[in-house]
């Protein structure tokens, strides 16, 4: 019983982060200095301003706009984007948009723990050693290079230079699954190069203090291999930390992906945000960056319940907190 | 001299450099960085006359990565500067006055902190930077301060929070008990004690932070929204995505100094930090 | 009898930022096949750096070893590691202080037990559950089949520590070394243990090595005990002897400061003076000396050597105690 009452407990805590931040980026919206409407309908009619001021709610205050965005909100409805030559559904563009942007950051969550695991592994194990130091030292310079960076270098020789890559766009999976690769292992690598250095560091250290614990020795004793111990004993309760930091690095991955998309331009989520920008399109802004928020808060929650089954004494330890 | 390693005197040496270039640079006998050089278009490195080369614009590489060290280093202490004293404020009250006060401190960090930074500079930048008339484009000392103010703002719940940790764990000791016992003010105490003691784990981070800024920015320019007509290390960078193609040592050279600046204050952050470490543990 | 054990010149230094450290000094020891042999020390004497030596278990790139290490005709200090890891189990096992940092905290106790024996006996996971089962009950753990689906942290720390022993003897060892088995548990507990290993040493054939810091221990649960002092033996003798007839100054002050039942209350305990001695500057000299009541000037000037009696008893002192010069 008291398990629930503490997620209950946790999720009404992230519901209302959640409220404060949606409510915070409407507020920032009211306090433009210009119309919107005019920014929006730039060559329309008066009237027909006026009558998009009503139906977007700005004739109400502050909080009434904000309820009233709630409302279509949660309905699904997130506002339109005003064109020249009429109107499309923000919706729409963010259907189209999420899949690639949730490609684009699986891929390259999973590129890092595929390829941070064992070099964490590795250099835990040989600590102080040649290879410890080598890898340690390389890997901190790349956590210093910004994803950008990479990926520019990284068109400038494979897609330049060589030509083996595309350097532009986004293909689906519908396309083939190798045409989709083409497009997207420029973007993942770019993306993961910062994460793999953070995870590995994280990883070394908490499997150098999980190797001078007690029952790395018993397991020793007990006539079980090194390469057992350290991937069957050690890696789970050291894991830990790579966990909660995987949760923590979404928040950079969606700023990072922005960048990266614009630079590829494969129109994901990240993209929409920047055109909602450059294009004014305030409303879009709007609902963006709240679905951006309400998928980052749910993926922390996602962590935590996860991270209850990887190390269980911390489930009963906060549930006893 | 306490014994730095060659790594850290290498940090240190960059970042002199830098800091000589930011405050210096102006003379130096280079022209303005957006002086035109009509006959040399995309001439490559070490080329007479333009050490780093030019751009397609005619822009000589090497005074507009001085000039962009100003602008950059300038923009991230400044942000780093304002945010690490208003977070560090803020936290320190969080967490020594405790009750409501802090709990709202902390939401209000939460919320900050539970959108990704870039998107939170984003919005802020694209808000603060319109114009009334939208057809005017915004003056580049505009959005120098408005870049300042929202970078500001995101590092304020980073930087805030930690103060906060940091406070948290000296408030509970036992000279803060006896300092309040002999009747001492909370000011006192906090500007006495608390103070000097965090102070070190936030310059850690702060440096830390420096180099967020500068990705920060240079992210910012690259989406066009920073100042990517500017002189910054992003500037160019956003300039120099046009020639790409066939004068690539436009963007290495602007990459290379952003990338081994932000190599050394990471690494001093870490010296700084680690010293900060063996300090605690022998306490 | 012949030595199951036998421990040469053995001598190990760490190195640290501060200097080398001498943790283990020119130590010969054997162990007797069938019998039980304490290790008697305070912390830093290095008994527990012996043990885990002898055994093949220290780890780190700053370990410096020397001296021979023969268990059951094997040299252990001439083999592969994986050679020493196959005389894990069945040849040599050991159970350690803390039995909360010994057992792996994620996993269950039945998969920690049954480990080892699928890894190196074959065992099927069917198998090796019922045979952990059973090892569960020869240690006396009540709702055994409960037991094996817990987790470290869900039992307390007699049943833990009972838990190692069942890992330890699953594949039914020659030779079992017990760090300090009983430290970190309540007195009453303490004596089921105890109680326990006596009778499984007899009912499983095993040689012992107990390991501790307190006298109280070895009495009546060992048959020799050896003492250590800043990394040397410094005493060794079959037990009754050693409590009967003690040589050495500093095991004589060990027994002294044993609080005893009938002192009187209010007496003070008698401790002994000083600390052990700097592990990284032995210097010259008795390492003893300092604290020793009877030290005279030969003793802080040499350095003694291990002399033996005619009987067997070995003793480490220029001026040993019941001996008359």
């Amino acid at each position: 019983m008291a398990k629930i009452s503490f997620w209950l407990q946790r999720i009404a805590q992230l519901l209302i982060v959640l409220l404060l931040v949606t409510f915070g980026v409407s507020l920032l919206l009211r306090l433009l200095p210009v119309d919107l409407a005019t920014i929006l309908l730039p060559v329309a009619s008066e009237e027909e301003r006026v009558a998009l001021r009503a139906e977007l709610g700005f004739d109400k205050g502050p909080i009434g706009y904000y309820l009233q965005w709630l409302g279509n909100f949660v309905q699904g409805d997130f506002g339109k984007i005003y064109f020249s030559g009429g109107t499309e559904e923000v919706s729409d563009h963010l259907k189209e948009a999420m899949p690639r942007s949730l490609l684009l950051m699986i891929y390259t969550q999973i590129l890092a723990l595929a390829v941070a695991i064992p070099l964490g592994v590795v250099s835990a194990y040989r600590a102080g050693r040649r290879a410890d130091k080598i890898i340690s030292n390389s890997l901190f310079a790349l956590q210093s290079v910004p994803g950008f960076a990479i990926a520019l270098v990284l068109i400038i020789f494979l897609g330049v230079k060589f030509g083996w890559l595309p350097t532009l766009g986004y293909a689906p999976i519908s396309d083939g699954i190798w045409e989709h690769s083409k497009h997207m292992i420029m973007p993942v690598i770019s993306l993961s190069l910062g994460l793999i250095a953070t995870y590995t560091r994280l990883l070394r250290a908490d499997m150098i203090a999980a190797l001078r614990e007690d029952y790395v020795t018993m397991a020793a004793s007990k006539g079980l291999s090194d390469r057992r111990i350290l991937w069957r004993h050690v890696l789970r309760p050291s894991s830990m930390t790579l966990m909660t930091s995987a949760a923590l690095s979404m928040g950079g991955l969606i700023g990072g992906a922005i960048v990266i998309e614009s630079i590829f331009a494969t129109y994901g989520v990240g993209f929409e945000i920047f055109a909602a920008i450059s294009g004014r399109q305030y409303i879009a802004l709007q609902s963006s960056v709240a679905v951006i928020a309400l998928f980052y808060v749910f993926f922390n929650l996602v962590v935590d319940i996860a991270s209850g089954f990887v190390d269980p004494r911390t489930r009963d330890r906060r549930v006893n907190a | 001299m306490r014994k730095f390693t060659k790594p850290t005197w290498l940090a240190i040496g960059w970042l002199g450099l830098m800091m000589f270039f930011s405050l210096f640079g102006w003379l130096l006998p280079l022209k303005s960085w957006s002086f035109v050089y009509e006959d040399d278009l995309e001439v490559g490195l070490f080329s007479s006359g333009h050490l780093l080369g030019t751009d397609s614009n005619g822009y000589d590489l090497l005074s507009s990565v001085v000039a962009g060290t100003r602008m950059s280093i300038f923009i991230a202490i400044a942000a780093v500067s304002l945010g690490g004293f208003i977070g560090s404020v803020l936290g320190i009250l969080a967490a020594y006055l405790r009750g409501k006060v802090d709990t709202v401190m902390v939401t209000f960090f939460n919320v900050g902190l539970s959108v990704p930074n870039l998107v939170l500079a984003l919005a802020l930048v694209s808000v603060l930077a319109t114009n009334l008339d939208i057809n005017q484009a915004v003056p580049t000392w505009r959005r120098i301060i408005v870049l300042v103010m929202s970078l500001t703002v995101v590092l304020i719940p980073i930087l805030g929070r930690i103060a906060r940790g940091a406070t948290l764990s000296w408030t509970s000791r036992e000279f803060v008990t006896a300092a309040r016992s002999m009747g001492m003010k909370d000011s006192k105490i906090i500007l006495r004690h608390i103070v000097p003691n965090v102070l070190p784990a936030l310059i850690a981070v702060a440096f830390l932070a420096v180099g967020v800024v500068i990705i920060a920015e240079a992210s910012l320019s690259i989406l066009g929204v920073g100042i990517p007509d500017g002189a910054s290390w992003g500037g160019m960078i956003a300039r120099g995505r046009n020639d790409l193609e066939y004068a690539p040592h436009v963007l290495y050279v602007p990459i290379a100094f952003l990338a081994l600046t932000v190599i050394s204050t990471n690494h001093l952050g870490d010296v700084v930090r680690s010293k900060l470490d063996s300090r605690e543990a022998k306490v | 009898m012949s030595s199951l054990l036998s421990v040469k010149n053995m001598s190990i230094n760490f190195d640290t930022p501060r200097g080398s450290l001498e943790a283990v000094r020119g130590v010969d020891i054997e162990i007797p096949a069938g019998t039980s042999v304490g290790v008697v020390g305070e912390s830093g004497s290095g008994k527990t750096v012996m043990c885990r030596a002898a055994m093949g278990l220290l780890q780190g790139s700053n370990v410096k070893r020397s001296g021979t290490v023969v268990f059951d005709g094997h040299e252990l200090t001439a083999m592969s590691k994986e050679e020493v890891r196959n005389l894990f189990g069945s040849g040599m096992a050991m159970i350690f202080q803390d039995p909360m940092t010994a057992l792996n905290p994620v996993r269950r106790i039945g998969s920690q037990i049954s480990e080892g024996l699928r890894v190196r006996l074959g065992m099927s996971k069917a198998d090796a559950l019922a045979r952990s089962k059973e090892l569960l009950e020869l240690v006396r753990i009540p709702n055994a089949a409960a037991v094996l689906k817990s987790f470290p942290y869900q039992l307390s720390g007699g049943m833990r520590q009972r838990v190692m022993i069942a890992i330890a003897i699953a594949s039914n060892p020659k030779l079992l070394f017990a760090d300090e088995p009983t430290t970190a548990l309540d007195v009453t507990v303490q004596a089921q243990i105890l109680q326990l290993l006596r009778e499984l040493r007899e009912d499983l054939k095993m040689s012992m090595v107990l390991v501790t810091h307190d006298l109280g221990v070895v009495a009546g649960n060992t048959d020799y005990v050896a003492v250590m002092y800043a990394g040397e033996i410094v005493e060794y003798a079959p037990t009754t002897k050693l409590f009967g007839d003690m040589r050495m100054p500093y095991t004589e002050a060990l027994l002294d400061s044993i609080p005893k039942i009938d002192h009187k209350s209010g007496t003070r305990l008698a401790v002994i003076a000083g600390r052990l001695p700097d592990p990284t500057d032995r210097g010259a000299g008795c390492s003893f000396a300092p604290r020793c009541k009877y030290a005279q000037e030969k003793c802080h000037k040499e350095h003694p050597e291990l002399k033996k009696d005619p009987d067997g008893h070995l003793y480490r002192c220029w001026f040993p105690i019941g001996v008359a010069k």
